[in-house]
């Protein structure tokens, strides 16, 4: 490493153009735009008649509930039911009464459904229990004992022999990268688990059917995973699952691979029983037991030249997947395709794996492996900055992708490039480079309880699936025009407070030239509507959107041709007339993708949405507590849909990410997670929140009919490392492992000390 | 005399209507109103008071309802969510909700539209600081709390709206639904607590005598605990809500009296306690939210008697009196000998904390700090009280300004120990002293060595001996004006 001149000159070799004062298509006050209107499932909510799975009422049900594992691994041996115990109005099922497959259907097929021979994580469902009451099926819980012999469980996964899924990504040549470099600075960075704490925790019920099949109502993002593992583990088929998703109170990912689970469990015993039987956890349940995002692990080497341009980078990243697979492998791919940051680097080296630790399995959350490469990502780079005395704009400014530039994997950036729009955004929006000589100053006048600084990110969230996972999807949206005249949006896609029911309408209305409230979304009921894919990936409002509009077009154009008239006014009486009409529109790859997935070299997303964000924190010195106190958050997601709604997704992944940063620590001891309550795992309140402003930017992307790229998880990305760099700008302290705990801030304050007197 | 039999059914006022539930007295009344009443607006999050999405107004005041036992609220009137639309026309804080975006999910959605409707209906400015500690109770995961607060800020000038299409009425829904009691196999809730509410003193030590009683008063600790036990129908109930001897604020022989259950609540609104011992103000509005304020006594504070017990160090930094009552009469035992080991008190099977008498000596300064891991709803990871007088030093100038001597030196401190604990060596060292760097690093010093934190769910050994040390030497340190 060379030792760099602190008095050489910084100013960067390629500099900005002048920008305007404010780039084109930016929407400084969302609930004034025209676009944001109101969404179209809030008054039955406010009205507090929205109703949730566990507010259906269900002639004869009983009630569910699960035996689990209380160690870590073990081999099984078996269940004992206590003699002194009445069990005759009880079922009791096991593995060996699961009718098809013991696996719960996803990628790999590595969970079961119940345990049968090895336990691999502590909380792994072993048996299920029913019985008229919930407190007789509790008592009966009870009553069960899960008799196991131990094995060493692997608790480290930097200790992990079992690697789930692994990649290689390389671009030029990162040793002669290296040979380039003027500084080489090096970085290791750790995240922990993070719980999703939807509201509404996991709940499900299971109704059998005539046809002796089952139809399971729950709370749950993609109703045609859980119809997958439901054929498989119940031995059904298609027509006889029916998965009905209910209104759902949150789910950032945790209701993604994890319901299958409950209701194929759910399932099990109502066909057993021969009665519905609901399965609602309770929040304990649910956190001991449901997906985390994945802990990780991440090694940089940057190597730079003197005058700040960015030469090699070299990357290791391992994230613990827990005991089985889920959907790691993707994950993990997501984390490795973004760990290089929005950044132009000519050579780069990646290397990343996922590990198997005997923890409950790790899976999606909002993010899904961005926000952990992106928190390394981003502190490496103000790592960078400060050795070589520039600021964290200016840095970003040189770094920074353009038009035309080329990612790790070979990715040309042909269009909707908004990394420096939503960097020059968000600083301007703070007023970033003067707030930050104001604290400065004002750390630099006397030592009070408090001082403040402010950080900076910026990020890169990739749209939709990887690769060619669009491509295999095959979604299917369709737009119909009843016989009785109406409108129908029919997806799979999933309202769970995103806005999907209010924007897919909205897409619908606005090709069709109708009011929105003439369009109906129908109902997500796999009997009803086509798979559409799962509501994940940020992929919604622009495959999902994409295809309706798509199909609304058509749509318009056969009414109007068939009625001779134009589809507003013609629509209604043309369909009592001529009958209805239906249009399903199939996904079929967008022009010019190409991504080899052997190699891991191509287009490794259709586009990619942009994102900065700046974070002022106050930090007492005394207890190590911070406070965030306003966040700037600048999102590029392409052409919006609806302002207020893209602000909501933008506030609300933006406080997600401040919790990651500061308080939300999941504590896990001998493979348990310890704080598995609201008392323990704490989430930030509305006085623990900071003032959230939402800049949206829209840079459009062209193979979507409507212009739009994905937001969901982009805002989730930069809060974390715009909170740390904003803790180091105050304190002088970088905190490389998340959360940045007031422990950890003041232990890192004592080592600082300690260091600076010794 | 006549023992109180446990009531076999209560009557309350829900959003307007009298209803009659024939549950055990100790059923949470969040279970009443989904399963019993079928009013499913009120949703559980958490079971145990954390999240706010349950909370329903109680004669005004937003209460976590997984937390209150139905038989607390005879002759009381309740309004849930579905009670705040009239006459086919929403409420102004819901219209304000529609149009500034503060719906996502809408889980979370009813109790925080309780607690903003109880904000907006207490006429306080609607800042954004207010607001927010007025939704504090209200965890929501979706929003980021930026459209809630604009909302809530925004309703002052919004107007009844009509609801397009009618207002879908409450009771055609339930019709429609049907009541989960009587139609499901497996919703049965009478399985709850018994729950007896003696309306004297005299009834409940007659009570307390038979055993098998156990006290409650605001429910957010003993509530907690049932909800976690799998057979609650086994458990027996004492109310001590009803009882007048053990309410109300006063000052009477040089001391605060305050009445063991009284509320957080009532003590941040107490003119007698802002006037006369404001800290304890202060720490009322750090328990919990405005839900657990509005049900946590401070009677129960000190019953439960966790070591992180918000309010114990400042009584035990005040030399206040913990007055307990039972059949043969009532004793005072001081806040510094009563808690004798970890969740362990001096308060005998048979009695009751009746009262706390805090001496109100002239001169007196109470400085209080709570360290959390976040700034509502948090259990403490250090909270410390500290008391002294100020009196002149010998040969100090008595001129303005100049830093007197401190006497009467009292600190105490939570949640680094098995039980609130007095700091006597730090005492010793501030007592006859002058606050300056010197006495409070040596203080500073002293309190690390004789706390004994242990590493548990929320904090390190280590951080909570450094934090109160530097905790300590702060209000010194603020005190000395250096």
């Amino acid at each position: 490493m060379t030792a760099l001149d602190t008095h050489a000159p910084t100013r960067m070799a390629r500099t900005a153009p002048e920008v305007d004062a404010r780039p084109a298509g930016t929407i400084a006050d969302p609930a004034a735009d025209a676009r944001s209107v109101p969404r179209v499932d809030a008054v039955p909510k406010v009205l507090g008649l929205a109703r949730f799975t566990d507010d259906l009422v269900v002639p004869g049900a009983w009630h569910g509930c699960t035996v689990r594992a209380t160690v870590p691994h073990a081999r099984l041996l078996g269940i004992e039911r206590d003699p002194g115990f009445d069990w005759s109005r009880v079922v009791v099922l096991t593995a060996a009464d699961i009718p098809g497959d013991n696996v719960i259907h996803l990628m790999a097929d590595d969970q079961p459904v119940l345990a049968a021979d090895e336990i691999q994580h502590f909380g792994e469902p072993v048996a299920l229990v029913a019985a008229p009451t919930l407190a007789l099926a509790r008592a009966a819980r009870d009553h069960i004992r899960v008799h196991a012999d131990p094995l060493p469980p692997v608790l480290d996964m930097l200790a992990a022999d079992h690697i789930f899924a692994s990649y290689a990504i390389d671009r030029g040549d990162v040793e002669a990268g290296f040979a380039q470099a003027d500084l080489v600075v090096e970085g290791t960075y750790r995240t922990g688990h993070q719980e999703h704490i939807y509201l509404e925790p996991q709940s499900m019920i299971a109704i059998p059917r005539p046809d002796g099949g089952v139809t399971v109502h729950g709370s749950l993002q993609c109703p045609y995973y859980v119809h997958a593992a439901l054929k498989r583990a119940l031995k059904l088929d298609a027509d006889r699952c029916v998965v009905v998703q209910e209104e759902t109170g949150g789910a950032f990912g945790g209701k993604e691979e994890f319901p299958s689970g409950p209701a194929i469990h759910a399932a099990m015993l109502a066909l057993a029983v021969g009665r519905p039987v609901r399965l609602i956890y309770d929040r304990r349940e649910d956190i001991s037991v449901s997906t985390k995002r994945h802990p990780s692990v991440i090694r940089y080497r940057t190597g730079v030249t003197r005058d700040g341009r960015l030469v090699a980078q070299d990357i290791d990243i391992t994230f613990d997947a827990g005991a089985y697979k889920t959907l790691s492998a993707v994950v993990l791919s997501r984390g490795t395709l973004h760990s290089g940051g929005p950044y132009a680097c000519p050579n780069v080296r990646i290397r990343s794996r996922a590990v198997r630790t005997n923890t409950p399995p790790t899976g999606a959350f909002r993010g899904f492996g961005a926000p952990q490469a992106e928190f390394a990502a981003e502190l490496q780079a103000d790592r960078v900055a400060e050795k070589l005395g520039i600021s964290p704009v200016e840095l970003r400014e040189r770094w920074a992708y353009r038009l035309g530039d080329r990612t790790p994997t070979n990715q040309e950036l042909r269009e909707s490039v908004s990394a420096l729009d939503t960097l020059r955004a968000a600083a301007r929006a703070a007023d970033f480079e003067a707030q930050r000589r104001v604290f400065a100053a004002a750390r630099s006048i006397d030592g009070g309880r408090t001082v403040r600084g402010i950080g900076l990110a910026m990020g890169w969230h990739g749209a939709g699936f990887t690769g060619g996972g669009e491509k295999y999807l095959a979604s299917v949206a369709a737009v119909e025009l009843t016989a009785e005249g109406r409108i129908r949006v029919l997806v799979d896609s999933t309202e769970m407070g995103q806005g999907m029911r209010t924007v897919l309408a909205q897409i619908a209305a606005q090709r069709l030239g109708i009011p929105l409230g003439e369009v109906e979304v129908a109902r997500q009921d796999t009997s009803v509507v086509p798979n559409s894919g799962p509501t994940v990936a940020s992929r919604t409002t622009m495959v999902v959107g994409g295809l309706l509009a798509t199909a609304a077009d058509r749509l318009r154009a056969a009414v109007e041709e068939r009625a001779g008239g134009p589809f507003p006014a013609t629509y209604s009486a043309d369909a009592r007339g001529n009958g209805g009409l239906r249009f399903d529109e199939r996904f079929d790859g967008y022009p010019d993708i190409v991504w080899d997935e052997t190699t891991y070299v191509g287009d490794a997303y259709p586009c990619f949405s942009w994102a900065a964000t700046t974070a002022e924190v106050e930090v007492d010195l005394d207890t190590g507590e911070v406070a965030v106190r306003h966040v700037v958050s600048a999102d590029d997601c392409g052409t919006v849909v609806n302002p207020l709604m893209a602000a909501g997704q933008v506030e609300g992944g933006t406080l997600q990410g401040v919790g990651y940063a500061t308080i939300e620590e999941m504590k896990v001891e001998g493979g348990r997670f310890v704080n598995d309550r609201l008392a323990t795992y704490l989430i930030p309140t509305a006085q623990d929140a900071p003032r959230i402003t939402a800049v949206l930017l829209e840079n459009p992307f062209s193979n979507a009919p409507h212009g739009a790229k994905g937001l969901g998880e982009l805002p989730m990305d930069l809060a974390a490392p715009a909170v740390v760099a904003a803790i180091a700008d105050a304190t002088g302290v970088w905190i490389d492992e998340l959360p940045a705990t007031p422990e950890r801030i003041l232990a890192a304050l004592d080592a600082d000390r300690e260091e600076a007197s010794t | 005399m006549t023992l109180v039999a446990p009531a076999r059914s209560t009557h309350l006022t829900v959003n307007g209507a009298a209803v009659e539930v024939a549950v055990p007295g100790g059923t949470r009344l969040l279970d009443v109103l989904r399963i019993e009443l079928g009013l499913t607006g009120a949703k559980e999050g958490c079971g145990e008071g954390e999240c706010g999405a349950c909370t329903v107004l109680l004669d005004g005041q937003p209460v976590n309802s997984c937390l209150v036992p139905v038989g607390q609220v005879e002759g009381r009137s309740i309004t849930t969510v579905e009670g705040l639309a009239r006459d086919a026309r929403l409420d102004p804080v819901q219209a304000a909700f529609i149009d500034s975006g503060g719906v996502q999910c809408g889980i979370c959605t009813p109790g925080i539209l309780m607690s903003a409707r109880a904000f907006l209906d207490g006429g306080v400015e609607a800042t954004d600081t207010a607001v927010r500690e007025a939704i504090a109770g209200n965890l929501c995961r979706c929003t980021g709390y930026t459209r809630v607060v604009d909302a809530i800020t925004n309703a002052a000038a919004k107007r009844p709206r009509e609801i397009a299409g009618g207002q879908p009425a409450v009771s055609r829904e339930i019709a429609a639904l049907g009541i989960r009691s009587e139609i499901e196999a497996g919703s049965d809730v009478r399985v709850g607590a018994a729950l007896v509410r003696p309306g004297t003193l005299a009834e409940a030590y007659a009570l307390l005598a038979d055993g098998a009683w156990r006290p409650i008063a605001g429910g957010t600790d003993v509530m907690v605990e049932l909800a976690g036990a799998t057979h609650a129908d086994g458990q027996r109930l004492l109310d001590l809500t009803d009882i007048d001897e053990l309410r109300g604020i006063r000052v009477e022989r040089g001391c605060l009296v305050i009445g063991a259950t009284t509320t957080f609540a009532e003590m941040r609104r107490s003119r007698l306690v802002s006037d006369h011992l404001p800290v304890l103000a202060e720490v009322a509005a750090t328990i919990g939210g405005l839900q657990i304020q509005n049900r946590g006594t401070l009677g129960g504070n000190i019953a439960n008697a966790s070591p992180a017990g918000d309010s114990l160090p400042v009584l035990l930094a005040t030399d206040a009196e913990i007055v307990l009552g039972g059949p043969r009469g009532e004793r005072a035992v001081p806040a510094s000998e009563f808690f004798t080991g970890y969740r362990a008190t001096g308060r005998g099977a048979g009695e009751l904390i009746v009262r706390v008498e805090i001496p109100l000596p002239a001169a007196r300064r109470v400085r209080f700090r709570k360290v959390g891991t976040r700034r509502a709803l948090a259990i403490s990871k250090v909270v410390m009280a500290v008391s002294w007088r100020e009196a002149e030093g010998a040969g100090t100038a008595p001129d303005a300004g100049a830093p007197s001597v401190w006497r009467d030196v009292r600190v105490a401190v939570g949640s680094v120990a098995p039980v609130p604990m007095r700091a006597r060596a730090a005492e010793a060292i501030l007592e006859d002293a002058v606050p300056t760097a010197q006495t409070a690093d040596r203080a500073a010093a002293a309190i690390a060595a004789e706390i004994v934190p242990i590493d548990d769910v929320r904090s390190t050994e280590a951080y909570r001996r450094a934090v109160t040390a530097r905790v300590l030497r702060r209000i010194v340190r603020d005190a000395g004006g250096w």
